[in-house]
């Protein structure tokens, strides 16, 4: 019975595939339980459709435009200013920084400047192929590449959290 | 009186900063939004909360609605969530065998009342009751298919689930409302004799 149920609402509702709808026209013409259920169904469907709509209270549009108000009215400066505004005027003070800063190099004139930097005779300056070769060097990059790797996974597991969320 | 402006444009005017727009674009959908939360919550009080929190939660995002979809399919998706949320704080159960039985409990319990008026009840009140003693889920999508003018697959959109599902959920619910529909009926009838 369910099954001939569900083609019959099928029916109804238009859902089946045109060849399907047509087997099924033909069975309600021809077979007596078909037709007796269709027009059960159909009797049933039209009354599903009279079904009331529930009214909510008089003031329920002022409430909810009342805690919009009131939303706006708490919301924080910053989300108030149109985020554009705040861009433009960063903007406007980085390209002046700018312009102000090709401005002063462009008119120092350095072609007379002579640079003498000698090193004062207690400092002796480390051997840069003696510190890369050594085993500090080797340990401290093994370090690194942990350190990445602890860092990349904990960035995915908390990535993957955010998205079951 | 309701605003003759399509949904879309009502949209466009509250973007542009007139809020009674979206007062306008509220009247136009209480009705369907409180009764699709009364599925849910299954008293007035909290139905008007839902029904309220949904109408802000829509005109916080209401820049994010691309327009792809019906409007109201999008409003009813937020209404859904905003159920479900509602129903997990509240921690009732929506779609588990074992509320059945409370539902079975509750019937009963209300099949009893207000006989002295029977022969005043219309077939639609019996048919409001047999709903409201459904299951939120199957009380939602017939609400949805016969009073929210949505297709099968703007139903599927709302619910987050595949057309073919709702096609089986709406067969199952329609099964379900026939079968309290007669419930009621047969024990109105036992009770006036």
């Amino acid at each position: 019975m369910n099954a001939i149920e569900e083609k019959l609402w099928n029916y109804i509702d238009g859902t089946c595939a045109p060849a399907e709808q047509e087997a099924i026209a033909r069975l309600i013409e021809h077979d007596e339980l078909y037709a007796k259920k269709y027009q059960e169904l159909l009797a049933l469907n039209q009354e599903f459709a009279t079904m009331e709509l529930d009214e909510p209270p008089m003031a329920f549009t002022y409430n909810v435009m009342e805690t919009i108000r009131t939303e706006n009215a708490l919301q924080p400066l910053k989300a108030a200013i149109d985020k554009r505004i705040i861009k433009g005027i960063a903007i406007f003070f980085t390209l002046t920084i700018v312009a102000l800063l090709v401005m002063a190099f462009s008119s120092i004139d350095i072609s007379g400047v002579k640079l003498n930097i000698t090193m004062p005779a207690g400092i002796k300056l480390p051997n840069a192929s003696g510190i890369l070769s050594s085993s500090f060097t080797k340990w401290f990059l093994i370090f690194d590449l942990v350190l990445v790797l602890f860092l990349t996974d904990a960035y995915l597991r908390r990535r993957k959290a955010t998205k079951h969320v | 009186m309701q605003s003759k402006l399509s949904d879309i444009e009502l949209i466009e005017q509250t973007l542009a900063g007139n809020q009674s727009a979206y007062a306008d674009l509220i009247k136009r959908h209480q009705r369907f939004v409180f009764t699709l939360a009364m599925r849910f919550a299954k008293g007035r009080e909290d139905a008007e909360e839902i029904a309220q929190d949904c109408f802000v939660k829509a005109y916080r995002s209401l820049s994010s609605f691309q327009g792809q979809s019906k409007f109201s399919t999008w409003l009813y998706s937020i209404v859904y969530t905003t159920a479900m949320t509602f129903l997990r704080k509240k921690r009732i159960a929506t779609d588990s065998i074992d509320d059945e039985q409370t539902y079975i409990q509750v019937e009963h319990h209300e099949s009893g009342y207000d006989t002295d008026n029977v022969e005043n009840k219309s077939r639609s009140f019996y048919l409001n009751q047999a709903i409201e003693q459904l299951l939120p889920d199957d009380a939602t999508i017939i609400t949805l298919f016969y009073k929210g003018e949505q297709s099968l697959d703007e139903i599927a959109q709302t619910l987050g689930i595949e057309a073919n599902t709702v096609k089986v959920k709406l067969f199952r619910a329609r099964q379900r409302l026939k079968e309290k529909l007669e419930r009621n009926l047969k024990q109105e009838v036992k009770e006036l004799i």
